[in-house]
């Protein structure tokens, strides 16, 4: 009695479709192995201009070291003749200060040996005034 | 054993400098090695093999000679385009390569009228061999070192001390 008047809900003939569950994103930007190629080449791009920046450099610094080779020894000659000059300096200044001390050997060196010992800038400039020494030790110095 | 610093005689080492300032200098640094060659190879020769100054001041002195006369060329010379070059170089931190302009300008300069040419890049730190008349020198023995005083002995009665050590006042 029942069965005439409902039907049965059936799906179409031929079964649904398949349920459109998938991500639909746009495709857009360069795939991967673009984006590794380009990786790669920003990278040699990157190494090859360090390496020439690199080379630049090391060449100024030659020059610059050449242009100091060139006049060091004129430098290193008058550093010396004016070392010989401080001293014969201060050892005049030692023998009028010392001169009533007996047995007192003026510019009597302070290391045990013969040989030429390269004197320290305080050695050479403790009879100076303090401008000058302080001129001599910390002169060069661009820090405060 | 007192050993007193001998002094050569004042007329061997007073000798003007050339008043010249650092930019100037390092900006003529590379001509200056090459046309002064011969006497600053001779000095720095000496001076590594005597390590004494005192016994280097002829050569110095050469040394200082042959830069006066370079100088004095340049002045003669090249005064403008070395003036231009050397301030240059005082105005951008002593870096050459900041003046190319001005400096192939004052090497145009030397080549035409003093035949100068700039050395080539890594001519002038090569290790060089010197040929020289200075005989090799003998240095100077050192001094003996004196003979060691004999140690104390030490008393075979020692005792310790009542209340420690007096180095550490609280232990």
């Amino acid at each position: 009695m029942a069965g005439a008047f409902y039907k049965q809900d059936m799906p179409p003939k031929g079964g649904y479709g398949p349920i459109d569950y998938k991500r639909m994103m746009p495709k857009r930007g360069p795939s991967g192995y673009v984006l590794f190629a380009g990786c790669i080449g920003v990278m040699a791009i990157g190494h090859v201009a360090f390496a020439y920046t690199n080379r630049q450099r090391k060449n100024r610094l030659y020059e610059q070291r050449e242009a100091f080779f060139g006049i060091m020894p004129l430098l290193e000659a008058e550093w010396d003749r004016d070392t010989l000059k401080q001293l014969k300096h201060t050892q005049e200044q030692e023998a009028i200060i010392m001169k009533d001390v007996p047995d007192w050997v003026v510019g009597e060196s302070v290391y045990h040996t013969k040989r030429w010992v390269r004197p320290r800038v305080e050695d050479l400039y403790f009879l100076a005034n303090s401008k000058e020494r302080r001129e001599a030790m910390f002169g060069f110095n661009t820090f405060v | 054993m007192p050993n007193k610093i001998e002094l050569p005689p004042e007329e061997e080492y007073s000798f003007p400098e050339v008043p010249l300032t650092s930019a100037s200098l390092i900006s003529a640094g590379h001509h200056l090695g090459r046309q002064c060659d011969k006497a600053n190879k001779e000095f720095m020769l000496c001076k590594a093999e005597e390590e004494d100054p005192r016994k280097c001041l002829r050569e110095g002195k050469e040394v200082s000679r042959c830069a006066f006369a370079f100088f004095n060329q340049i002045r003669e010379n090249c005064a403008e385009s070395f003036t231009e070059y050397w301030t240059c170089v005082d105005n951008s931190q002593h870096d050459l390569y900041k003046c190319r302009k001005q400096q192939g300008v004052f090497d145009k300069c030397a080549f035409d009228k003093l035949g100068w040419v700039r050395p080539e890049m890594g001519d002038l730190n090569q290790v060089t061999v010197v040929k020289t008349e200075r005989p090799k020198p003998v240095l100077d023995a050192d001094v003996p070192t004196p003979e060691k005083s004999p140690k104390p002995q030490i008393p075979e009665d020692l005792k310790a001390p009542r209340l420690g050590s007096k180095v550490f006042f609280f232990s």
